[in-house]
């Protein structure tokens, strides 16, 4: 077989070949020396041109509002883009609360599967059609979606080490969209909309879904998880500030999939090509500013955030994420998921690396 | 029916800034430009906002840049001395710092390896790039390899040049 060019090597550590395509690769990597030498120095120029233009990068500042000269005239364009939208919203608020009016308290729990392709426009990577993006954003869907979920027997062990720390939070997850409905049924709903897309709006741009070696080859390390937790499935994602990104998606239970994000980044290289003192400075901001930035911190910062922002405060603790990331060599491991804050901490000091 | 220009902009804003910011070299003017690139996005209502983000963006860049050339060649013809000696004076300062290799790195790569290069910087994915430059998708991944390579190697020699010229 041929040996696999260039722009093969950079389009595979980049994440965009097709699974076909990669699995093509994979296979002439696992008898070519020769190939697989390559494939790490093409790893390492890709890191290495990364941190060059990081170097680059403008100072990372908080996402401003529209100045008040652009918003004036534009405010009631604003209308006109949100109303569809919220119109749609409603309707799938409507239908959550009718589904779950109908068949009592368990129903978020036991909601019927969306299917396969209602998921996978959730993450779709680069087609944001205003379709798939109200989907996304509707607040009864995705703990429904999750229910998906195959329901795997891990280790004993594992699992009660996981039930631990699940346990005391499945009351609360079973309890708040309760509020969620309840105040849905109030008539306000062009602010409806924007909440749900906070809820579930970590501007984290998650990718194809892709195989463990795949992951492997992205990170250049195993990719880390919950161990006892099924895996669902793999997706890498792009982050600035970031050579790789790869997320692995664990069902806890039914209801509740976590998502744990091991990133990549190499501050032990960035030491060593900055000299200066500016240079370092603006360069550690800016990864530090990358990691921050998937926080909801600054939802609060963005355009329409004002209507929102006391429901989103109601609804922060079910839908929130950890912001301490853990590093693991050199990995950034943080986890999101339906769980409060200290639980998901808790689960981020027992992941493990994901052997075959 | 217009995207969801507000998520659009809480994802895409500070991508659009790094982008511009690699062309006009000022945080102030990338951060103008980009403001100036919503608020045409929201007039304008396109399809694919973040796309068409990316072109006015790369557009307005290159109007900028025109612009401040002339302002240069007008300033210059005013004071009818070449401003030899400030001129000079910032470069000195400005080779100091890592930023300054990385940009004079970038500015030995073709236009279209910089192009594709600053897109992927920003978080477009190979489709976005392609669609953006009308290159084929499948040769994203070569036009990249080599953008990449260029790059490291343009700022080492700039590096090794310095060290030369300084003895």
């Amino acid at each position: 077989m041929s040996h696999v060019d260039d722009g093969t090597l950079h389009a595979y550590l980049d994440g965009e070949l097709s699974p076909a395509e990669a699995q093509g690769v994979d296979a002439h990597l696992a008898q070519c020396p020769a190939c697989r030498g390559r494939l790490e120095e093409e790893r390492a120029l890709i890191t290495r041109a990364g941190e060059l233009l990081a170097l680059a990068a403008p100072p990372d500042r908080e996402l401003p509002p529209f100045r008040a000269g652009d918003i004036k005239p534009l405010s009631r364009l604003w209308w006109q883009v949100r109303l569809p939208l919220a119109w749609a919203a409603t309707v799938v608020l409507a239908l959550g609360i009718g589904t779950y009016v109908g068949s009592g308290s368990r129903a978020l729990m036991e909601r019927p599967v969306v299917g396969p392709q209602a998921y996978q426009s959730r993450d779709f990577a680069e087609t944001d059609t205003p379709a798939s993006l109200m989907r996304e954003r509707s607040p009864a869907e995705p703990r429904g979606k999750r229910a998906a979920a195959p329901q795997a027997t891990p280790a004993p062990a594992a699992r009660e080490e996981l039930d631990r720390v699940v346990a005391p939070e499945r009351a609360k997850v079973a309890a708040i969209p309760r509020d969620t409905a309840l105040s849905v049924a109030t008539p306000a709903p062009a602010p409806q909309a924007d909440i749900a897309m906070f809820v579930d709006g970590v501007p984290l741009r998650k990718g194809s879904p892709i195989g463990i070696d795949s992951a492997r080859a992205l990170l250049g390390a195993d990719p880390l998880a919950v161990p006892g937790a099924p895996i669902r499935a793999i997706y890498r994602a792009r982050e600035i500030g970031y050579s790789a990104v790869v997320i692995v998606e664990q069902a806890l239970d039914s209801s509740t999939v976590i998502e744990v994000v091991s990133r990549r980044s190499s501050p032990v290289a960035l030491d060593e090509i900055v000299v200066t003192g500016a240079g370092a400075v603006a360069a550690r901001r800016d990864s530090a500013g990358a990691a921050e930035r998937v926080g909801s911190a600054r939802v609060a910062d963005s355009l329409a955030a004002v209507p929102a922002a006391k429901a989103f405060a109601r609804l922060a603790p079910v839908e929130t994420q950890n912001q301490v990331p853990r590093h693991l060599g050199d990995l950034e491991i943080q986890i999101t998921g339906p769980l409060r804050t200290d639980s998901l901490q808790k689960l981020l000091r027992l992941v493990q690396p994901v052997k075959r | 029916m217009p995207q969801d220009l507000a998520e659009v902009y809480r994802t895409t804003y500070r991508a659009l800034v790094r982008f511009l910011y690699r062309k006009v070299w000022s945080a102030e003017r990338a951060e103008d430009l980009a403001q100036e690139a919503f608020a045409r996005a929201l007039i304008h209502k396109p399809d694919n906002a973040r796309g068409w983000l990316f072109i006015v963006a790369a557009n307005m860049a290159r109007d900028d840049a025109r612009r401040a050339a002339r302002e240069r060649r007008h300033l210059t013809l005013l004071t009818a001395e070449p401003q030899e000696s400030t001129s000079a004076a910032d470069q000195a300062l400005e080779v100091e710092s890592d930023r300054a290799r990385v940009r004079a790195a970038l500015e030995e790569l073709s236009p279209r390896d910089r192009e594709v290069l600053l897109l992927w910087d920003s978080g477009l994915s190979y489709e976005e790039i392609a669609a953006q430059t009308g290159l084929a998708r499948g040769a994203i991944g070569t036009t990249l390899s080599r953008a990449r390579r260029r790059l490291v190697q343009a700022y080492e020699a700039g590096k090794s040049g310095e060290h030369v010229a300084r003895g």
